[in-house]
């Protein structure tokens, strides 16, 4: 069974300074639960000048209380695959994680570009797919719990976008560089 | 501060990051894309790898990076019309 979920929404800065903040999105007071990040790859396609990047978070998991006996490990493992065309201002990253597969995959597609109605704007296209395959009456439960998650998430994303977005501004508006801006408060994944 | 999953690799890839954070807002979205952080990255991963290998996560990776996310990458004309959709709509169907 597999449940899928879509959404549209905006952020009210700039594409490239919003393509930057997913960069610097980790640490945020709404990702807690997310204690590493790295890069495993990482590299310009000559030909098309587009960037592209794969990254591994590590999330110390949450699970409800009839999930614990399901998983042994909460840690979750996430890779994360991203490009970024600066031509045609498009970032697309896809998500999925690598661990308690057979519990539930969740795979999300996020693309960035200009927003269509203010060219100062980012729009972000977030589509996901929520798939179980456990048996017993279990998967319903699971994909349900899967998609309130995933929504929960989806929002607290969007949140520490917004914080680190924020800041960026902040710190613009005294006058530092973006990168200044960064350094300044904790460069990260 | 966020950290690498490997403890012992977090000093070299915040070196790394901060690299990287000043070529891709500087440089990158300029239209430069000629690399810059090429020895930290090298550095950072020999780092890594050991690391993703004690945690038995190399297999894991490789697995899932069987998959091409983007079969259309060879031509960078990706980018998706944003016309079609409504600003703010969330839906969940089951198949």
């Amino acid at each position: 069974m597999v449940k899928f979920y879509q959404h549209t929404s905006s952020f009210e800065h700039a594409w490239d300074n919003v393509t930057y903040a997913f960069w610097l999105r980790y640490p945020n007071p709404f990702a807690s639960h997310v204690v590493g990040c790295d890069v495993i790859d990482r590299q310009v396609d000559p030909e098309t000048g587009v960037l592209r990047t794969t990254r591994v978070i590590l999330k110390q998991g949450v699970l409800p209380r009839w999930g614990r006996g399901m998983i042994k490990n909460p840690d979750a493992y996430i890779i994360e695959e991203s490009e970024v065309d600066p031509k045609t201002q498009t970032m697309v990253t896809r998500t999925k994680n690598l661990n308690h597969v057979r519990v539930m995959q969740v795979e999300e597609t996020q693309t960035f570009t200009v927003h269509p109605e203010n060219p100062k704007w980012t729009q972000v296209k977030t589509e996901a797919r929520i798939i179980s395959e456990l048996r017993w009456g279990l998967t319903g439960r699971v994909e349900s719990f899967g998609i309130n998650k995933f929504m929960d998430n989806s929002a607290k994303a969007r949140k520490g976008m917004a914080h680190i977005l924020e800041r960026l501004r902040q710190n613009a508006a005294l006058g530092a560089t973006p990168v200044a801006a960064a350094a300044a408060g904790s460069p990260d994944c | 501060m966020s950290s690498s999953i490997g403890e012992k690799c977090t000093n070299i890839k915040q070196e790394y990051d901060s690299c990287f954070n000043s070529w891709y807002s500087e440089k990158f979205l300029k239209g430069d894309a000629s690399p810059e952080c090429d020895d930290l990255f090298f550095k950072y991963k020999d780092c890594l790898m050991k690391v993703l290998e004690e945690k038995k996560l190399d297999t894991l990776l490789a697995d899932a990076r069987k998959d091409n996310p983007f079969p259309n990458a060879s031509s960078s004309s990706s980018a998706p019309s944003s016309s079609s959709s409504s600003t703010n709509s969330e839906s969940t169907r089951k198949d």
